[in-house]
């Protein structure tokens, strides 16, 4: 019906402009909020309604009235009660405390989501909506065909042919139905009725290693969060303890009384399940949750984890150096100043075997293999005089040279003259030729690739600097000098 | 009526003619007191600040420091200053090279990591650069931390000062917070681990460190008839000196030379003032100290 049809039945009728944007944060938002339930959360993309094997369906009238999620309850629903009795009762929490939110909604739990999302639907009794074990095929059977998740053109066609229930569709023979509409209503009937395979995509990553703890009364002191966290931690480290893992990410969700949720996570660089350790990195980040009016559930979960690789760390190879960044806190160290500042900003120094400058140190992260014994002083003796700080980009200067090859006699840097007393010099750095450029081609063949001569300068002031130009003294046709002058660094 | 110095450990200004009268009294109390207060500071150096000293490798410098070195478990400040011409000093290479050297001293003293807290400053970006701190410890040694505000230097520097396998913890930044350096100095005498403050500029004093060098680069010596660049001074100002001998100076200030080649770092003598005439072998003197 359009609007100003609308408007001519109920003239005094209220409006409000559609918000997809906003509905849209609406449902994603219901649906963190279902992570209570289940890690297997899908928003319905059809807009509909859903659920499955144990799984629900609600549909949130309202806001385009067909927004849906799509919850897998496998193994879900005993923290609820036993077998079906649980199946029940969680159905009947997630109406009851979704209603507490005002949100109306119809949820319907069945062995497929096919099955759920039509009984979420079209059901017409309340009791329809929990369908038992296995009786989808009875359930469905009396829902009209819109429950199936159909194109409008095949289901106008279905209507014409007077196929109007599910029902009406199992007697025909397959083999004409496919020809005459394609693969589409077949898959969607043998998915609603559990013949064939339909795969929910979670909104998250669902973890391996789960833990919850509910209250009975909402809390909200920061001590109190801690405690509960530090008791989540404990049951999570004894599930590692069991699978022989160790937690890389580990993400606490807190679910607050207002339905909405806050979550945070904090990184190891190596596997972890030292109880005191993790939480001590927990308790950097809990001060930045906010309970809210108060939290209601706690869920503690490990996205990333990896083998357990226990002690082998600490073994004494390569000298001092395993020993000094194994066992002596330093790793923790590094996780405590990576959590706060960034991983990327938290770096060891490893050498590569390079010409040019700015690639023979490369930061890599605290997990990556540490330097070996000696690499570094090694790969130091083979270049010559370098700077103590390099320039992360070269700094263009301005120049003045007596004889275009010779080092320069002063020159000016962020609109300071420094008068050049003493130059070592020049070195001369050719590019890589045997490496792609950064845009992925190679130089082409016997041409000279392009060089930098570097000088090593003191000013009047005893000040060291390093500078470049880069490309031996050519005058342009224009009579400009083609090489420019960079400041590349500063030594001690 | 003898005027009390609001300062405990000011002489008490006495007018002439009532000095005779109160020295009796208030003479030997202020120099007890001295005494005992200069009794107490050595104490509490020797005692909190995990006894140890690390020498420089300079003797001429290390005989003016208390134990003989730097104390590990305190906190050394090592400022840029400006050039010998005046001007305020392009980068502040030769106090990360001075920095770098105490570092190699603790670095070859304890095992461990040495953790490198940084905080890029202005426009442009310098971070160190390993094949050339090669020279005075092992790079692969270094942890690096790069903060984008002071406080979070701090924070790194004070957790890094509590974590047993960090042999030396490095501060670089601009910020003076006069309770972050005495957290620092606290948290640096608890594990006994070193603690320098590297500034690219001169700031106004921590009060709490134990040891403050200004460092300014200074022209080296080309060899003779040859422009080019010889092995690196520094002109270093020893501008506090807490629980160390007195010096004669009031500023004790040295030219150093460090030889990137040999890998030592030497004093070189200079000739006092007035006798700029005289010249002779500075090679012949130099006191040598292999690092």
């Amino acid at each position: 019906m359009r609007l100003a049809d609308a408007r001519a039945l109920v003239p005094d009728l209220v409006t409000t402009p559609g918000e997809p944007q906003a509905d849209q944060r609406l449902i994603e938002a219901i649906a963190d909020w279902c992570d209570r339930y289940t890690p297997w959360v899908a928003i319905d993309p059809l807009g509909g309604a859903l659920a499955e094997e144990g799984a629900e369906a609600c549909s949130a009238g309202g806001f385009g009235g067909d927004a849906g999620l799509l919850l897998d309850v496998t193994g879900c629903a005993h923290l609820f009660g036993p077998d079906e009795a649980g199946e029940r009762a969680l159905l009947a929490d997630l109406v009851a405390r979704l209603a507490r939110h005002d949100f109306t909604c119809r949820a319907a739990m069945a062995d497929t989501a096919g099955a759920a999302w039509a009984l979420a639907r079209y059901a017409e009794r309340q009791a329809d909506l929990f369908c038992p074990r296995h009786g989808q095929r009875d359930a469905l059977a009396s829902l009209p065909v819109e429950g199936l998740r159909l194109d409008a053109p095949i289901l106008e066609t279905f209507v014409k042919l007077g196929l109007r229930r599910i029902g009406d569709l199992y007697p025909l023979p397959r083999a004409p139905l496919a020809r005459r509409f394609g693969d589409l209503p077949l898959t969607r009937l043998d998915q609603a009725l559990g013949a064939r395979d339909e795969v929910l995509e979670p909104r998250r990553a669902v973890p391996a290693f789960r833990t919850r703890l509910s209250f009975v009364e909402p809390i909200g002191r920061p001590e109190d969060i801690a405690a509960a966290t530090s008791r989540l931690l404990a049951a999570l480290c004894r599930q590692f303890e069991q699978a022989g893992v160790g937690a890389r990410k580990l993400e606490i969700a807190l679910y607050r009384v207002d339905g909405s949720v806050d979550r945070t996570s904090i990184g190891t660089s190596r596997p972890n399940r030292d109880n005191p350790k993790l939480m001590k990195l927990f308790e950097e980040k809990l001060g930045e949750l906010d309970p809210g009016f108060g939290v209601e559930l706690m869920i503690l979960a490990a996205p990333e984890v990896e083998a357990w690789s226990g002690t082998q760390d600490v073994l004494p190879e390569a000298g001092t150096l395993a020993l000094s960044l194994g066992s002596d806190g330093t790793i923790d160290l590094a996780d405590r100043l990576a959590l706060r500042l960034g991983p990327e900003n938290v770096v060891r120094l490893l050498p590569r075997d390079s010409h040019l400058p700015e690639r023979v140190q490369v930061a890599a992260t605290v997990s990556s293999k540490p330097a070996a014994d000696g690499a570094w002083k090694h790969l130091a003796g083979l270049k010559g005089a370098r700077p103590t700080r390099l320039l992360q980009r070269p700094e263009p200067v301005d120049v003045t040279a007596f004889v275009p090859d010779d080092p320069p006699s002063v020159f000016h840097w962020r609109r300071h003259a420094h008068r050049i007393v003493r130059a070592d010099g020049p070195e001369r750095i050719a590019d890589e030729w045997w490496r792609p450029r950064p845009d992925g081609s190679r130089p082409p063949a016997n041409t000279v690739p392009p060089v930098r001569d570097y000088y090593r300068v003191e000013d009047d002031d005893g000040g060291r600097f390093w500078l470049f130009r880069d490309g031996p003294y050519k005058l342009a046709a224009s009579g400009q000098p083609t090489a420019r002058w960079f400041l590349h660094g500063f030594c001690a | 009526m003898p005027v009390i110095s609001p300062s405990a450990f000011a002489p008490p200004v006495v007018p002439r003619a009532t000095a005779q009268a109160a020295n009796d009294t208030a003479g030997p109390v202020s120099t007890s007191l001295r005494e005992k207060v200069r009794r107490l500071e050595r104490a509490h150096s020797v005692q909190h600040a995990g006894k140890a000293a690390v020498p420089t490798g300079l003797p001429t410098i290390d005989a003016l420091l208390p134990e003989g070195g730097l104390l590990t478990g305190a906190l050394h400040e090592i400022e840029a200053g400006p050039a010998p011409s005046g001007r305020v000093a392009a980068h502040d290479g030769a106090a990360l090279g001075f920095a770098a050297h105490l570092m190699g001293r603790f670095a070859a003293r304890t095992p461990g990591t040495l953790l490198w807290c940084r905080r890029p400053s202005g426009v442009f970006d310098a971070p160190p650069y390993a094949p050339a701190l090669a020279a005075w410890f092992d790079p692969a040694r270094l942890l690096v931390v790069t903060a984008r505000r002071d406080e979070d230097v701090f924070w790194a520097m004070e957790e890094g000062l509590r974590c047993p396998g960090i042999a030396a913890v490095l501060g670089e930044t601009r910020a003076t917070d006069a309770t972050s350096g005495r957290r620092l100095s606290l948290a640096a005498e608890k594990s006994g681990v070193p603690a320098l403050l590297l500034r690219p500029q001169p700031a106004p004093p921590q009060s709490v460190c134990v040891t403050r060098w200004r460092i300014a680069s200074a022209p080296s010596r080309s060899t003779p008839g040859l422009h080019d660049i010889g092995a690196a001074r520094w002109r270093l100002e020893l501008r506090r000196n807490r629980f160390g001998a007195p010096s004669i100076a009031e500023i004790p200030s040295w030219l150093v030379e460090w030889n990137d080649e040999t890998h030592c770092l030497a004093v070189v003598p200079e000739t006092l003032h007035g006798s700029a005439g005289a010249r002779f072998d500075e090679s012949l003197f130099e006191e040598r100290m292999v690092s």
